[in-house]
């Protein structure tokens, strides 16, 4: 179960970086085809959600496996999870 | 009666696409010729005698703009192509970026009048004809290039004076939606502040159709938008500046079809 306010957090990261209207991001949504995103964009997602979660991940070889929105929630909720249990 | 003039028209438009593509065809074959005999000799004798690449590429550039424009002319009068620029007063160089639906963009840029390259996918490059004649023009090869190197050709051109073409969608999108935008020919304008011109083209879906080389007869139309300034970006990041842009083409293509 992801928590609401991860998501919301998430969400708040491309409302506030990429102005895209919350009601485009829907679990579903593809960060590429859907939100338009490019290769050069997830450089600055990926800065915004070093800043947003306070975590490390541009050199986690993960990342390159997440296309939906879902998988993004999955992914930082995991990232929490080790957090914690370090 | 009317099944009889319905069985008609339809005679009729198929006599006419059979006609376009005939004339267009051969017109299209001979201009091509014409410009590989004598265009790149004339260049190359240029080149030889002048000793100044600076010139011979912007006659490189003028003859494939000259080339394009015959193109789009050869489809007359069943193809009617008119452009429309809303701002005239502004002047080069720009980005100019426009949507892509068919294969007929790139030759209906030469209704820019300006000097230019395009930026190029990477299928493009594997058709030799394109292949030799983008390398000598000097167009920009995004997807075989480093990104800094990009940068640093696309900012060389400009401050030469040198107009960039981009399709943003990456590929057409044969249809009368826009596809997604992709965020390099943006980054390059906030690099060096370079004016974005938005460009909207309409009509041409079948002219030809995607997958397809039957020429079907229609207007098109080609909108010179008025350009983004730097002081107009500078806020914006590079997704917000290319999801803006997209928005204006696509406000203008969905104001042309109502």
């Amino acid at each position: 179960m992801i928590e609401s306010e991860l998501i919301q957090a998430v969400n708040d990261v491309f409302a506030d970086s990429f102005e895209i209207p919350r009601e485009k991001l829907t679990p579903e949504a593809q960060i590429f085809g859907d939100l338009g995103l490019d290769s050069l964009d997830v450089v600055d997602l990926v800065a915004a959600i070093q800043k947003k979660f306070n975590v490390q991940v541009r050199d986690d070889e993960r990342i390159r496996s997440i296309r939906s929105m879902q998988d993004l929630y999955n992914y930082l909720s995991m990232i929490r999870n080790e957090q914690k249990k370090a | 009666m009317e099944p009889q003039m319905a069985q008609r028209t339809t005679l009729l438009s198929r006599l006419c696409v059979v006609w376009l593509n005939i004339s267009f065809w051969s017109v299209f074959a001979l201009a091509s010729i014409l410009f590989l005999v004598l265009g790149f000799p004339y260049c190359y004798l240029f080149d030889l005698l002048g000793r100044n690449r600076r010139r011979t590429l912007w006659l490189i550039r003028r003859t494939i703009a000259n080339y394009g424009a015959v193109t789009i002319r050869c489809g007359w009068p069943l193809v009617r192509v008119r452009y429309v620029d809303y701002a005239p007063q502004e002047k080069p160089p720009f980005i100019y970026v426009a949507n892509h639906r068919s294969a007929s963009d790139a030759f209906l840029m030469a209704v820019l009048s300006v000097e230019c390259v395009e930026i190029l996918n990477i299928w493009p490059s594997r058709l030799p004809f394109v292949n030799f004649i983008s390398r000598v023009a000097g167009y920009l090869r995004v997807r075989e290039m480093p990104f800094e190197k990009f940068i640093e050709a696309g900012s060389r051109l400009l401050a030469e004076g040198v107009s960039i073409i981009a399709f943003p969608e990456g590929t057409r999108s044969g249809s009368c939606q826009m596809g997604q935008f992709h965020g390099s020919a943006f980054r390059l304008a906030q690099h060096v502040g370079a004016k974005i011109c938005p460009v909207a083209i309409s009509g041409n879906e079948h002219i030809p159709s995607r997958g397809s080389l039957v020429m079907h007869p229609g207007r098109i139309v080609i909108s010179k938008l008025p350009a983004v300034t730097c002081e107009q970006y500078k806020e914006l990041n590079a997704y917000r500046l290319k999801t803006r842009v997209r928005e204006t083409i696509q406000k203008h293509l969905d104001a042309q079809s109502v």
